[in-house]
C-alpha cells in the first residue's frame, strides 16, 4: 500500500515522512539491492573509461556556459525549432504549462495520450490535471505503468520503481490487467506490459514527452530511453507535445559527445542506453505532423539568479547521486516529498518551492560528497546543501518562537561564549570542576542528567583533561624562557 | 496566445536578469563556446582490424548476430541470415540497394506503407550511416536506404548492413564526421531493453528483439 505524498506543498517534513519507511524491511531492502546493483555496473564502466575525470570537466563547462547564457541559446533554439515546423509555448509557471497542454490536447479532440517517462511532467502533476479534465493518460515506460496501475508513487527518477519487487509487480499486473495465470518472472512480466501496450500505441494519436536535450544550432530534441517506447511515441502518432525545462538546452549537435557518453554510463551503468532519438521539428513523412515544445520555467530562472544555487541547473538527471547516497540507499525516495529524490531531490525541490515548503530536504544529507564524486557534470551538491541550510536558518531565526526553542537559545550562548576568549576559557575551567562530579575513575563519562543524557544514553563521553591545550602551550612557552 | 507570449517575455526577462553579470554579448558569445575545454579524447588508437573487432565484441554483448562478407557475398549473407530467422515477410526502405532483396521472400518496400501493414511484417532490412565500436553503437540517419522511423521499429527483427569503411572508434569520431546534425537520428545500443524490475536485464520491451549485423568489407 501506498501512502507516499509526492508535493513539496502537503509532504511532511522529512524526519517525519522518512519513519514508515525506516519500519519498512521489504521496501528498504527492494532500494538497497536495485542501488547496489546500479553502483556495481557504473563502477565498472566508468574505471574502463581513462578519459573520465575530462568528459566531466568537459560536461560541466558546456553545462555552466549554456546557463551562462540561457537566454540568447533559448531564442536560437526557439528560432530554429521554428523554421523546422515545431511550434514553441513558453510557461512560466507550472499552471501554465498544464493549461497550454490542455489547450493543445482539446484542440487536437484528444480524450487520451500515450507518454514516455518524463520528469518534468510530474513536477508540474500533469496527469491528475489531466485525468481531471477528462483525458486518459497512458504511460508507456514499464516503471511508469506499474506505478500508474498500482496507484504507487515513483521514488527514483531514472528507475522509478525501484521500491516495488518482482512478486509485486506480478500483483498489481494480474490484478489490472486481468492475467490470472502470470508468473512473477520479470520476463514475463515485461512481456505482459508489452502486449498491453502495443494496442496503445497503434491506436492513440496523441503524445506527450520530455526531452533529455534541446540542440539550439539546429532546434533539434533528443529523448535517451532503453525500451524502445519513447520511438514509439516518438514516431506513430499524429501529434508530439514535449515538455521541457528552460535549462536543458545544448548550443550545438556535437556537445552530444559528451553528454551521451556520461549519461548512460552514470545512469544505468552501460556503454550506451539502446535508444536515443533525435528529431527535428515536423520531417514529413515520418513521425508526427504536429509538434509542440513547451519551454518550462516554473522557478528555474529564480536559481538561475543565485551564483552558488545556479549549478543546480547543470543537472542531467542520471540519478548517480541517488543511487550513491548513504541518506537515499537507506530511505527510498519517497521520504523526499517529492518526484525529485535523493541529492538532487534535496536542492532542487525547495528551490522549485522557493524554500517556502521541502525546507527540511537540504538537512537529509549527511554531507559525505559521494553525490559530488560521481555528478557527471560537477554539481558541487554539498555546497548548494550548506548554502540552503544557511538561507533555511537564517529565516527561521528571526521567527519569534525561537526565543524559547532550547537549541536556539544554546546556539546563542556558544555564539557569545566563542565570540570572547576570557569567557571562553572561564567556562571551560568551570566546566572542567563540573564534569568531574559524572567522570568515572577510568575518565570517561558514563552517565550525565538532563539533556547531556541524550548522548550517554547511547554513548560514553571521554572526560576533559586537566589541562587544555592552550594552558599546555602557554606553561610550555613559560618553561621554554 | 497572447498569456504565452507575455509569459515567453516575462521568462525571457526573468533570465536576462539572472545572468545579466556573466551572459556573454552576442558577438562574444561563438568565441567562449569555442574556447570551452574538451580534455577528452577525440580520436582512438586501434588499427582498422581491432576497431572492428571491438565493434564485434561489442554487438555480440548485445546478443546481436554479427557477420562479415565481401561485396559480392552479401546476397548471399543476406539470403542466409533470413533464412535462418524462419521468418517470411520483410520491409525494406525504398532506396535499399535492389540486389540486397534476395529471391524466395516477401518483401514489402516502403513506399508509404500504412503502420498496420509494417506491423504485419515480420522483419525489416536496412543499411546505417555509422557505427561507433566503443559502445557498439548504430547510427541512422533515415536516409533512403536507412527508411523511416517506423520500419526499423515495429517488426520484431532487424538486420543491418554496415560497410567497414562506416564503423568509427569513438563517440566523437563520429560527431567529426557528422559535424552538421542530420534532421532525424536513432542511435541504437543493442536491442530494446529494461531493467525496471528487480533490475534485472530485459530483453526486448517494445522495439526489435533480434539485432543481426552484416559487415561489408569496402
Amino acid at each position: 500500500m501506498n501512502t507516499a505524498i509526492l508535493d513539496p506543498k502537503l509532504a511532511p517534513p522529512f524526519r517525519e515522512a522518512v519513519l514508515p519507511v525506516l519500519r519498512n524491511p521489504m521496501l528498504r531492502k527492494n532500494v538497497a539491492h536495485a542501488t547496489e546493483v546500479i553502483q556495481n555496473k557504473r563502477a565498472r564502466l566508468v574505471a574502463e573509461k581513462t578519459d573520465w575525470e575530462e568528459l566531466r570537466e568537459a560536461g560541466s563547462a558546456i553545462r555552466t556556459h549554456v546557463l551562462e547564457n540561457l537566454g540568447a541559446y533559448l531564442l536560437q533554439f526557439e528560432e530554429r525549432c521554428t523554421a523546422a515546423g515545431g511550434v514553441v509555448h513558453w510557461a512560466g509557471t507550472a499552471d501554465e504549462a498544464r493549461q497550454i497542454i490542455l489547450d493543445l490536447l482539446r484542440q487536437e479532440n484528444a480524450t487520451e495520450a500515450i507518454k514516455i517517462k518524463t520528469m518534468t511532467s510530474a513536477e508540474i502533476q500533469l496527469n491528475p490535471y489531466l485525468e481531471a479534465a477528462g483525458v486518459t493518460v497512458h504511460e508507456t515506460d514499464l516503471a511508469e505503468i506499474i506505478l500508474q496501475l498500482g496507484k504507487e508513487e515513483p521514488s527514483h527518477i531514472v528507475v522509478p520503481a525501484l521500491h516495488i519487487n518482482r512478486s509485486q509487480v506480478r500483483e498489481i499486473f494480474s490484478r489490472t490487467m486481468g492475467l490470472k495465470d502470470l508468473s512473477d518472472d520479470p520476463k514475463e512480466l515485461t512481456g505482459a506490459a508489452r502486449h498491453y501496450l502495443r494496442e496503445k500505441f497503434l491506436r492513440v494519436p496523441t503524445a506527450i514527452s520530455g526531452a533529455n536535450y534541446l540542440i539550439a544550432e539546429t532546434g533539434a530534441v533528443a529523448v535517451v530511453e532503453s525500451e524502445g517506447n519513447g520511438r514509439m511515441c516518438l514516431t506513430l502518432p499524429e501529434t508530439m507535445i514535449s515538455v521541457v525545462g528552460i535549462e536543458k538546452v545544448l548550443p550545438r549537435f556535437q556537445d552530444l559527445e559528451v553528454m551521451l557518453q556520461v549519461l548512460a554510463r552514470s545512469a544505468t551503468g552501460e556503454r550506451m542506453n539502446p535508444y536515443t532519438s533525435l528529431w527535428t521539428g515536423v520531417t514529413p513523412g515520418d513521425g508526427p505532423q504536429r509538434f509542440h515544445v513547451v519551454l518550462l520555467d516554473n522557478e528555474r530562472s529564480a536559481i538561475l539568479a543565485r551564483p552558488k544555487e545556479r549549478q543546480t541547473l547543470k543537472c542531467i538527471r542520471c540519478a548517480a547521486c541517488m543511487n550513491h547516497c548513504p541518506v537515499y540507499r537507506q530511505t527510498g525516495g519517497h521520504a523526499y516529498g517529492s518526484c525529485y529524490p535523493g541529492p538532487i531531490g534535496a536542492i532542487l525541490t525547495p528551490q522549485l518551492m522557493r524554500m517556502h515548503h521541502a525546507e527540511s530536504l537540504p538537512f537529509a544529507s549527511s554531507l559525505c560528497g559521494a553525490c559530488y564524486e560521481v555528478c557527471p557534470v560537477k554539481i558541487d551538491i554539498p555546497a548548494v546543501l550548506l548554502d540552503l541550510r544557511a538561507d533555511v536558518v537564517n529565516r527561521e531565526r528571526k521567527q519569534a518562537k525561537r526565543a524559547f526553542d532550547l537549541m536556539y537559545i544554546g546556539l546563542r550562548i556558544a555564539n557569545t561564549l566563542f565570540s570572547r576568549p576570557w569567557i571562553f576559557h572561564a567556562t571551560q575551567r568551570l566546566g572542567r570542576i563540573g564534569l568531574r562530579l559524572f567522570t568515572a575513575k577510568d575518565g570517561w563519562i558514563k552517565w550525565m542528567p538532563s539533556i547531556g543524557g541524550r548522548w550517554t544514553e547511547n554513548r560514553d563521553l571521554r572526560g576533559l583533561p586537566d589541562q587544555t591545550f592552550h594552558e599546555w602551550w602557554a606553561a610550555r612557552a613559560k618553561e621554554q624562557k | 496566445m497572447n498569456a504565452t507570449v507575455q509569459s515567453r517575455q516575462r521568462i525571457l526577462d526573468r533570465i536576462r536578469t539572472a545572468t545579466a553579470s556573466v551572459a556573454k554579448p552576442a558577438p562574444e558569445l561563438r568565441d567562449a563556446y569555442a574556447a570551452l575545454p574538451r580534455p577528452y579524447i577525440r580520436r582512438g588508437k586501434k588499427t582498422v582490424e581491432e576497431r572492428i573487432e571491438l565493434l564485434v565484441e561489442r554487438l555480440r554483448e548485445y546478443d546481436a548476430e554479427v557477420v562479415e562478407t565481401t561485396p559480392d557475398g552479401l546476397p548471399a549473407a543476406i539470403a542466409a541470415q533470413l533464412g535462418a530467422s524462419g521468418k517470411h515477410t520483410f520491409v525494406a526502405p525504398a532506396g535499399l540497394d535492389p540486389g540486397f532483396l534476395v529471391g524466395g521472400f516477401d518483401w514489402k518496400i516502403d513506399y508509404d506503407l500504412t503502420t498496420a501493414q509494417i506491423e504485419l511484417t515480420e522483419g525489416v532490412v536496412t543499411a546505417a550511416s555509422c557505427d561507433i565500436a566503443d559502445s557498439g553503437t548504430i547510427v541512422l540517419h533515415h536516409t533512403a536506404s536507412e527508411g523511416r522511423r517506423v520500419i526499423t521499429l515495429l517488426p520484431d527483427w532487424h538486420l543491418c548492413i554496415l560497410r567497414r569503411s562506416q564503423v568509427v572508434e569513438t563517440l566523437p569520431e563520429y560527431f567529426d564526421r557528422f559535424e552538421t546534425s542530420p534532421a532525424l537520428v536513432t542511435w541504437i545500443s543493442g536491442p530494446s531493453a529494461t531493467a525496471d524490475i528487480e533490475m534485472t536485464r530485459i530483453k526486448g520491451v517494445h522495439g526489435p528483439r533480434f539485432l543481426h549485423v552484416i559487415l561489408v568489407r569496402d
